[in-house]
Order: C-alpha cells, then sequence, then structure tokens
C-alpha cells in the first residue's frame, strides 16, 4: 500500500509549486509515468487499485498548480471502462488507456437526438483536450458509449475558453451510427453508471478547487507581507489581515469535508455533491480575493492571479453548478428530514 | 476504536433512553428563570445516571471515557430528540472540568469533580468591564493577608459578562495579584464559593428578553490561598487551559447538535409549503454542506488535539466556522418563519433552539462575541498561523 504523504511528496516533486500550468503533452507523459492513469484501476486488471483518498490527494496537488493535462477526465473516461458490463473489448480499452491513450468522459451536459434509423445528432459538451482524444465517453439517450474521434459523423469543436489553463471541445455529431460494440451500458445501466462517476467527479473537481484555492492564499498572502504601503506591508493593514484570515477558514473548513467524504465508504452521492458545491464556491471566493488583495498587478496578465480566478469560474460549471447541487442536496435532506 | 456495530448499539441504547427519560414539553417549563433551572438540574441528573452527560471527561468518571465516535452519536441523538441543552451545566462540565483536570492540584480535583456530577454548578469570572477581548488587561484586586490567623486573598473590583452567575455555587475567577511587569505576569487563578460574603450578583438584561449573563461585585471577600490553582501570578497560563476547552471540545457537541437541529428548518420549509421553491431549496442544501463541513472540521480538530499535532489557530478556525454556520442557520429561520417570527414569543431560557427562530438568531451572537470575538480569531489565524506582521504594539491619544 502506496502511503498518502508519499503520493502527496511524489506529486509535488514531479508538479513544483513555482511552476504553474506546466506544459500540457510533458505533463501527460510524467502523469503517466507516475501511474496515475491507472490509480483507481484493480491491481487485478494491472491497475495501482489505489482508492478514494489517493486519487483526491493527487487531484488536490494538480489543483495546486493548475495542471493543464486532463487527468479528471481521464480518469472518470478509464472509471466508465472499468465499471462496463457492456463493452466487448473491455480488457484492450484498459490497457490502451492505462498505457497513455487518452478517454475523457465530457464534463458538461450532452444535448443529442436519436433518429429513426438510430444515428444520434448533436452535441456532447465539456469534452478537455479533446485534439488528445482517441475516444469520448459520452453519455447518450441509448447508454453510456465510446465514441472513436476519427469515427464517420464525429466532429471536435474547439471552444476557447477564459480559462488558460485548459482546452475544451465539443463532439459534435451528425448522424453519427453508435457502434454496438463500443457501448459502455445500456439505457437502462446509465443510471448505475452515472451515480458511479457522479461522486468520483465530484471529488476529484472538489480537490482541484481546493489546491487551486490553497494555492492562490498562499500566494497572496506571501505577496501581502512582502508589498508595501504607507510604509509598510499591506499585511500588517488588519482590514486585509482579517479577509486572509477568512479565506484561509473557508479553506480548511471545506478540505475537512472534502477528506471526511473521500475516507467514508458510506458518503452518498448527495453528500458528495454538496463537497463538490462547498469546493467550488470556496475557490471561487478564494480567487476574487486574490485579485482584489493584489491591486493593479492583479488584473494583468503577466500575473497569475487571473489563471486561478478563471479556473475557478470554469469549475464551478462542472459536473453540476452550484446551484444545481445545491438544490440538489437541499432536497434530499428535506426528504430525508421527513 | 469503536466499531460501527457498537455505534448502532450505543445509539439505540440511547435512543431508548430518550423515549422513557426526555423532558417532553420542557420549552413551556423554561418560562421563568426558577423554571428553567429546575428543569436543567433535573434532565442534568437523569443524565449523569444513564451515564450521558459528561462523555467528554476521562473513564475514572462515571459516563466517561467515550471515544469520540461514541460522543458524536450520543450529542446528535440528543440534538434528533430535541432535548435542552445542558446550559446551566456548561461551565462545569467543560471550563471548570478542563481547568481542575489539567491544572489543579489532586485535592482540589478530589473536592470539586464529584461534586460537579452531583450537580453543583459553575460560572466563569474573568471578563470586567475594561477587559474584554483584551483579557489580561484585567483588574479586579487580589491582595494577599493573613485573617484571623489564615492565608487569604482579599478581593475587591468587578467581573461581568458571567454565564448563568446568577445560579452557580462555584466561580472560575481570575484576579490581578500585582500590577508590574507584563499584564499577563500579575495575574492569578482563584476556585471561588458565591457564597462567600462580599460577593453580590446582578443579572443582566439581553435583547433577547432572558438574563443569562450577570455582573459580580466583589467587596473585600475574603478567599482561602488554597483555592488557588497553579501559582501566584501564573493564573494566565491556566486561563487558556479554561478557554481552548471553549474553543475546542464545547464545538464538536454544539456542532452535532446543530445537525441533529437541521430538521427544524426542514420542518419550517415544509409548514411554509417551500417544498417546491428551488431558492430556498439550494439555501437549505448550501446551509446542510456547511454544517457537514462544520462538523467535520470538529472531527478533524479533535482527532489532531488527541493524537498531539493541534496548531496554533486550529481552534479559532473551528469557532470562526461554527459560529457563522450558526448564524446562518438561524437566520434563515428567521427568514422561512416569516411574520411568525416578529411577534414576541413568550421566552426560552437558556438554548439555542427556544423554539422561536428570533430569539435564537439573537442568541446566535454569543459564538461570534463570547470566548474571543470572531475578529480576536481573526488576529490569531492571521497573525499566528499565516504569520502575518503584527500591528504596531503602541499608541499615542
Ligand atoms: C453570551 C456571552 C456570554 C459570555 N459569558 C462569559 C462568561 O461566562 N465569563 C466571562 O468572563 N466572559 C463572558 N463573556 C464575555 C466575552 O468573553 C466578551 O464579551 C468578549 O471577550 C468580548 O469582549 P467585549 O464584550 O468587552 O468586547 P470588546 O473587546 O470591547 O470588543 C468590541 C468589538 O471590537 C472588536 N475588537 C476588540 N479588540 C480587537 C482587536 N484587537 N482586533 C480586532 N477587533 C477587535 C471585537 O471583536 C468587537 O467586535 C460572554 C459574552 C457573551 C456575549
Amino acid at each position: 500500500m502506496i502511503e498518502l504523504n508519499e503520493l502527496t511528496a511524489a506529486a509535488q516533486k514531479a508538479f513544483p509549486a513555482d511552476n504553474l500550468s506546466p506544459a500540457r503533452d510533458a505533463s501527460w507523459e510524467l502523469v503517466a509515468e507516475m501511474g496515475w492513469l491507472m490509480i483507481r484501476l484493480p491491481e487485478d486488471d494491472g491497475g495501482l487499485g489505489l482508492d478514494r483518498e489517493a486519487s483526491t490527494a493527487i487531484h488536490y496537488e494538480m489543483g495546486r498548480v493548475l495542471a493543464t493535462t486532463p487527468l479528471i477526465p481521464a480518469q472518470l473516461g478509464l472509471q466508465a471502462v472499468i465499471e462496463s458490463q457492456t463493452l466487448a473489448d473491455r480488457a484492450d480499452w484498459l490497457e490502451r488507456l492505462s498505457a497513455g491513450e487518452y478517454a475523457p468522459l465530457h464534463m458538461l451536459p450532452a444535448k443529442v437526438d436519436i433518429a429513426a434509423d438510430g444515428t444520434v445528432s448533436g452535441t456532447i459538451g465539456g469534452v478537455f483536450d479533446g485534439d488528445m482524444a482517441v475516444a469520448v465517453v459520452a453519455k447518450l439517450p441509448i447508454g453510456y458509449a465510446l465514441i472513436p474521434t476519427d469515427a464517420d459523423g464525429v466532429e471536435l469543436v474547439e471552444r476557447p475558453i477564459w480559462d488558460l489553463s485548459r482546452r475544451m471541445f465539443d463532439l459534435v455529431l451528425t448522424g453519427y451510427k453508435p457502434d454496438p460494440a463500443l457501448m459502455l451500458s445500456d439505457a437502462d445501466g446509465a443510471t448505475a453508471m452515472h451515480d458511479a462517476l457522479g461522486p468520483e467527479a465530484h471529488l476529484a473537481l472538489a480537490a482541484d478547487c481546493l489546491g487551486g484555492a490553497s494555492a492562490a492564499l498562499d500566494m497572496t498572502v506571501e505577496y501581502m507581507k512582502m508589498r508595501k504601503q504607507f510604509e509598510r506591508p499591506i499585511a500588517m493593514f488588519q482590514a486585509l489581515k482579517h479577509r486572509a484570515a477568512d479565506m484561509k477558514t473557508k479553506i480548511v473548513v471545506a478540505e475537512a469535508l472534502l477528506w471526511s467524504r473521500a475516507r467514508d465508504e458510506q458518503a452518498t452521492r448527495t453528500q458528495i455533491a454538496g463537497a463538490k458545491a462547498l469546493a467550488s464556491d470556496v475557490f471561487q471566493f478564494v480567487t476574487e480575493e486574490m485579485i482584489q488583495l493584489h491591486g493593479g498587478i492583479g488584473l494583468t496578465e503577466e500575473h497569475p492571479c487571473h489563471l486561478f480566478m478563471k479556473r475557478a469560474m470554469l469549475n464551478l460549471q462542472l459536473c453540476g453548478s452550484l446551484d444545481s447541487l445545491n438544490e440538489t442536496v437541499g432536497r434530499e435532506a428535506l426528504a430525508a428530514m421527513a | 476504536m469503536t466499531d460501527n456495530a457498537d455505534l448502532e448499539a450505543l445509539r439505540s441504547e440511547v435512543r431508548s433512553f430518550l423515549e422513557a427519560e426526555k423532558p417532553h414539553g420542557w420549552r413551556d417549563a423554561s418560562r421563568t428563570q426558577e423554571d428553567f433551572v429546575n428543569t436543567q438540574r433535573d434532565w442534568f441528573a437523569k443524565l449523569v445516571k444513564a451515564g450521558y452527560a459528561i462523555p467528554h471527561w476521562p473513564k475514572e468518571y462515571p459516563g466517561g471515557g467515550r471515544s469520540l465516535a461514541e460522543q458524536k452519536v450520543i450529542y446528535e441523538e440528543l440534538a434528533k430528540a430535541d432535548c435542552p441543552r445542558l446550559l446551566l451545566s456548561f461551565v462545569s462540565t467543560y471550563h471548570a472540568f478542563a481547568t481542575l483536570h489539567e491544572c489543579a492540584s489532586e485535592e482540589q480535583k478530589a473536592k470539586y469533580m464529584p461534586r460537579i456530577l452531583e450537580g453543583e454548578t459553575w460560572c466563569q469570572g474573568f471578563s470586567e468591564p475594561g477587559a474584554g477581548s483584551d483579557l489580561a488587561a484585567l483588574k479586579c484586586k487580589a491582595v494577599r493577608e493573613v485573617r484571623d490567623g489564615k492565608e487569604v486573598y482579599v478581593v475587591n473590583g468587578q467581573k461581568v459578562w458571567s454565564t448563568m452567575a446568577q445560579f452557580a455555587d462555584m466561580c472560575l475567577l481570575l484576579v490581578r495579584t500585582s500590577s508590574e511587569g507584563v499584564k499577563q505576569a500579575g495575574i492569578t487563578y482563584l476556585l471561588m464559593d458565591m457564597k462567600t460574603p462580599g460577593v453580590s450578583v446582578s443579572p443582566i438584561h439581553q435583547i433577547q428578553g432572558d438574563e443569562e449573563f450577570a455582573e459580580i461585585f466583589f467587596d473585600n471577600v475574603e478567599i482561602p490561598v488554597e483555592q488557588r490553582v497553579g501559582e501566584e501570578g501564573e493564573g494566565w497560563a491556566v486561563a487558556q487551559a479554561t478557554l481552548a476547552s471553549e474553543r475546542g471540545l464545547t464545538l464538536m457537541e454544539l456542532g452535532y447538535r446543530m445537525r441533529g437541529a437541521l430538521g427544524r428548518v426542514a420542518e419550517l420549509i415544509r409548514t411554509h409549503g417551500h417544498q417546491e421553491d428551488r431558492g430556498i431549496l439550494r439555501d437549505f442544501g448550501a446551509l446542510v454542506s456547511e454544517v457537514d463541513a462544520v462538523c467535520a472540521i470538529a472531527d478533524q480538530f479533535l482527532d489532531n488535539r488527541i493524537n498531539g499535532v493541534e496548531r496554533i489557530g486550529d481552534a479559532s478556525i473551528v469557532k470562526n466556522a461554527y459560529s457563522r454556520a450558526l448564524r446562518a442557520y438561524s437566520k434563515l429561520g428567521v427568514r422561512l418563519g416569516g411574520m411568525d417570527e416578529q411577534y414576541i414569543a413568550p421566552i426560552t431560557f437558556g438554548d439555542l433552539n427556544t423554539g422561536n427562530w428570533m430569539a435564537d438568531f439573537m442568541n446566535s451572537y454569543a459564538w461570534t462575541i463570547a470566548g474571543g470575538s470572531e475578529e480576536v480569531q481573526r488576529n490569531i489565524i492571521a497573525e499566528r498561523m499565516l504569520e502575518m506582521p503584527r500591528e504596531p504594539k503602541s499608541w499615542v491619544l
């Protein structure tokens, strides 16, 4: 069993804090080399077989450096294959994905229609780094499917986003004919698949948010101690130090919830969704404060503040928005407290 | 570690105890101070007998020695069953316990600990009119003298904001025995019997209509030197044990109680027909996760304390997280309750779940002001955890 702190130490060594958003392709190779593509693949299938806590720790570190490499969608895509009861060449796919081929799960809704002849048309949103993908794991009305990016009727269209640390694509289908051999579930099995992937996505994103938030806080605190106005470091002004204290408090509290959920095998889907909602809210709050506390420099492209803020704003939307997740948590809690 | 089956067994044990014994109609029975005190005393005695009053004490005391996991189960079930909080014995079971346990002599422990379980209550005499956040500026003066052949401290001065002092048998008292050197150095810690001649107590009327705290006046009060905890002039260090108990241990109970009490918000949502109001569901959902996070940080805090890896400022984070969540919780209640909450309701003494959300909302300030205000905690977090520079010390008028 790999110790958590060893994993964290290795991640910090491979992705040092002072190198924000390291180049994507080199990072992807490094990530593959470290075995993180297989982190949650059971040992029987040739993976590391580590638990949620371990993958959460990795995503936290990747969040800290605003990683460009799409480890979260890759892990989710692989987990869809692991979960699949129907995929014909499951073993083959597991091997290919572990070896570094990329089949991401999309992280925004799919809006597609099925024609009478069974072909699919429409848009599948939130495909990160589609240019690297050999296939996309997509939720279709007929079930989850692997859609090869080079198949007929399949096109990847980049949608430039404010977040400079990631690249996002739409998978546009025009009369695409799903390959039965590449189905990951049928329509009935899609709910179970969705329920299995949701908590994984939410834990990973929550970790990404809080890693990012803690790096943002560190940088802000350092700047506040260094920047002098009125013959003193601005960190001496209580009006400002209290804001830093609140940033710290919110981060630590959201982290406590994240780790308790990651460790709790009995945590429900909704409880984990709540941890993502809270973490994304905190990330947004912290990055907003980060810019304000940096003053003018925080609004410049040369300073990294904006990179954190833009990532935070995008994370708020991924795999369920803050509002929709909070509503789900509220609805379920209300029902449970009948 | 207690395993899940044991915990579930404890849970059903607590539940059946509560079914049989829990005080019904305690809110109506707490409309006057006397009634409140009586309900509190009865309930405390029942909990002591059942072994649920002091789960956080060590196991040499009956009902003590519970694991953290067991404590959580007990607090959660007490809250879910809507039992009154043990406000009257709050200071005795937390502050006095922690102070005695960590700093007192064996004689003092043997004398006072059992009496707490028999129902003796304590108050905390720290704050003064001129010493609030700046507690070490306290002036209540004690002079050591021999009177009637006995060595005593003769105390003169005033304390304020002392919770439940009007009902207390004993007082954790901070006095100034010297004004030389730094202000922390001349402070001494005493255990005082509230019936000592020269002590007078005057309750203070609060905004929610009750009288939770009081002023204490000292007129040549003689306190035997054996009642001192720690050495003379070293009371500041002892006071830290008292304050730490307030910022740490209590918050796990309170966090889990708030979680158990979320059902009261759910009830409001249903009563007012908001089940399909998405805005309200969102706010409720955000509150549920916030309260869960408070429980998680309180858990983590206590685990760290037990494992000896607590850091400076950790308790401040837990306190600010709890007090803000409590404010949000009671404010949502006021909002959802609509006009119902704007009519003055009969007072229920001494609880955060009085049945009237406006009262609870006003009460929630207790946690952002008492025990070191929210702002003071922020100073600690910024200066001691984030290592930001302190403000220049001196200031000239
Ligand atoms: C419900 C309740 C119960 C209490 N029970 C007890 C008790 O049993 N025993 C007891 O001894 N005391 C008790 N207290 C007193 C409590 O400890 C004090 O009220 C508290 O320490 C604040 O002191 P103060 O009221 O004098 O406010 P002040 O210290 O005058 O503060 C006024 C405002 O200034 C802010 N402030 C002060 N100093 C700073 C600073 N350095 N930086 C930034 N902001 C600052 C405060 O945060 C606050 O907002 C209780 C208080 C309450 C509300």
